[in-house]
Parts: C-alpha cells; structure tokens; sequence
C-alpha cells in the first residue's frame, strides 16, 4: 500500500514538473509574440508613410489599424483573435520630450532637435484559450539633433536615437540629405555625450539656415533645421 | 511446534514480498501510461513548433523575413531556415496572401514529400507579415499582409 501511495506521489510530482511542456499555451505565447511584432511593424511601417507622403495622410496609422484588425481573423484563424487598439492623442513624455500625438502620430519637424514618433496601445483577446486583455504598446520613434555646422570644413554633426532613445547605428551618406547639398561622405564617430556623432561632409558653400534630413532602416524620415 | 510456526511466518513473508512486488508492477505500469517521456510525440510537436516559430521571428526580428517574402527571395529564404534550423528538421514553406493565393515558387523546402507523409510528428507555424517598407529613391511603405505557414518534420 505504502508502495502505490510511494509511486503514486513520484507520478503527480512528475506531472506537476512538466506540465507547462504538455499545456498548449506555449502555442499562444508565440501567437501573442507574432501578433505584437506585427502589430510594431505596422505601426512602423504606418510612421513610414506618414513622414515619407508629400501629402501627410494623418489617418493612415488608423486606417491600417483597422484593417489589420479584420485581416488577424484570417491570417490566424480559429483562434479567435479579437485585437482591439487605443491611438495616443495627447502629449506624452518621450524620451524627456513632450510630444503631442493626433492619431497615434507625431510630426515635429525643422527643428534643431526633430522628432517623428507614432503610438499605439492594444488590447488582445485569445477567445480559444480565455486570454483577456493582453496589452501591450507600440512605440516607432526616431530623432534626429543637428549638433553643429562648421562651414570652414563643410560638415554638419547629427545624431540620431531611434526607439528608447537608443543612437542609430550604421547609417551611411544614403540615408542622409542635406537639402540643396550633394554629401560625399556620412561617417560616424563614438561621442560621450551622444554615443554616436555622424559628420556629414557636404559638397559647395552652405548658409544657414540649413535643412538636414534622415532617412532610417525602416523608412522612417526625420527632417531637421539648425539653427 | 515452534518451528512449525515459524516456517509458516517465513512462507508468508515470501508471499508477501512477491505480493508487494506485484503490486509495484502493476503501479510502475499504471503511472507509465499517463507518464510523457521528453521523447514522446507530444513533447517533439511543441518542440518542433517552438523551433520553427523562433527562427521565423528571428528573422523578421532582424528585418529578413519580410525582405525575402516581398522582394520573392525564395533562394535566400531557403537558405535562411537551412542555417538556423536544426540538422536534422526537414521543412517545407508556403506563403499566401489574404486571398489565399500561393505566391511563393515551391522551392522553399528542404527534403521531400515522402519525408513528411511518412512521418509520426509533422507540424505547422503559421506566421503573419504586415507589409514591405523600400528605402531609398524607390521608396514605398505598403500594407500588404502575408501568410509564411512553415510545415516541420525531424528526418
């Protein structure tokens, strides 16, 4: 008897142990990941549109909100993926800087410091698996600071900090613009202050005020005037 | 007389042993039936699955994914789960649009269509793209959303 009660005991444990391998909420742990990645890109990609449109379409982040909120139900059926979204709309701090969102975007341009920011907060619900209210935020960001120009040697020093205020890396003369300026060469350099500084070296003889833009690797535009 | 009862106490703990034995026998074998060894087929699907959706997110993480499934870089694709997929896993992709349209060349599969029909342990990762962002003087940022479904299979 003491045996059964013995072995009995040892079965539970082992069930108790490796029961989060035999439950099938790992399958929507990687849904909700899947969903979440989608969500940032859309937001991202909706950002991109938004600073690259000659015509800025400030609906668009919510537009492409809605429909991919009808598309989750096919791209992901069964599941019952209900995905609901709250655009920001009011000033929020980011980053240490004040930015005030109409429709989940934000456009603060000519600026020495300049910044394009979209945000967005979900709501998701698994029916199938009774998750509620899975939130999560989406943030796109990216700031371009024009730090200084020296005529003398035809160079313009910016920094760039993408999402949480994190410095760019790995920019080249491509993803820069110096407006009526050719570049011929965009190098970056490590700062204290900054982290990373890139030097813009621009071809003829520039007044200021001068117009810099940035281009991101994905997509996102940043235009910038100094002073 | 007394050695009369003691024999008989010795025959009953001989039974008794053989009793208990039995008894934990059967026990050993009730609790096998419910027990889910790490190489039974229910672990090997979960693992399978968490594999394929972990480099489908990797590489979306690192801006591939959607690269190779918008510019048709089926040959890169390839090669991509051929590197960060395990040896021994057999894969076979397929990517759709919203209209359920298959838009990749059927190339994207590494083995063949007898390893996945003989197989015990088969399973599908379903994975959504947004859209395509080109940077540069074709600049174009679409919503366009697509379908990677990634079927996986140990060899």
């Amino acid at each position: 008897m003491i045996a059964v009660m013995i072995i009995s005991i040892g079965a539970v444990m082992n069930r108790a142990v490796t029961y989060y391998k035999q439950e099938p909420w790992e399958e929507y742990l990687t849904l909700i990941g899947s969903i979440e990645l989608g969500s940032r890109r859309l937001v991202e990609l909706s950002l991109a549109n938004y600073t690259n449109a000659a015509s800025p379409d400030s609906t668009i982040l919510r537009n492409n909100l809605q429909k991919w909120q009808i598309n989750l139900t096919k791209i992901y059926p069964g599941y019952g993926v209900i995905m609901n979204y709250t655009l920001a709309n009011q000033v929020y701090n980011v980053y240490g800087t004040s930015l005030r969102y109409s429709l989940g975007l934000n456009q603060t341009w000519l600026r020495p410091s300049s910044f394009s920011a979209a945000n967005s907060t979900f709501n998701l619900d698994i029916n199938s698996v009774g998750l509620k209210g899975y939130k999560f935020t989406s943030v796109a960001f990216l700031n371009l600071i024009i730090l200084n120009v020296t005529t003398s040697s035809n160079e313009i020093a910016v920094t760039v900090k993408g999402d949480g205020g994190i410095p760019v890396t790995g920019l080249g003369e491509d993803n820069f613009q110096v407006v009526g300026f050719s570049i011929s060469k965009a190098t970056s350099s490590y700062d204290q202050q900054y982290l990373i500084v890139y030097k813009i070296k621009y071809v003829g003889t520039l007044t200021l005020p001068v117009t810099v833009k940035v281009w991101d690797t994905r997509g996102i535009q940043v235009t910038a005037k100094y002073p | 007389m007394k050695m009369k009862n003691r024999n008989k106490k010795a025959q009953i703990r001989v039974l008794e042993t053989i009793l208990a034995s039995f008894v934990m026998m059967v026990a050993l074998s009730f609790v096998n039936i419910f027990a889910t060894n790490p190489t039974s087929p229910k672990y090997e699907a979960t693992e399978l699955q968490k594999v394929g959706y972990n480099v489908l997110h990797d590489l979306d993480e690192q801006g591939l994914l959607a690269r190779f499934v918008y510019n048709g870089e089926w040959n890169n694709l390839r090669a991509a789960l051929r590197v960060t997929l395990p040896t021994d896993v057999y894969f076979n992709t397929t990517v759709y649009d919203l209209s359920n349209r298959k838009l990749d060349d059927a190339t994207v599969f590494l083995g063949n269509s007898q390893i996945f029909t003989n197989s015990k342990n088969v399973v599908s990762v379903t994975y959504g793209l947004v859209g395509s962002t080109k940077v540069g003087a074709a600049y174009q940022a679409v919503y366009d959303p697509r379908i990677v479904i990634l079927w996986l299979t140990r060899g």
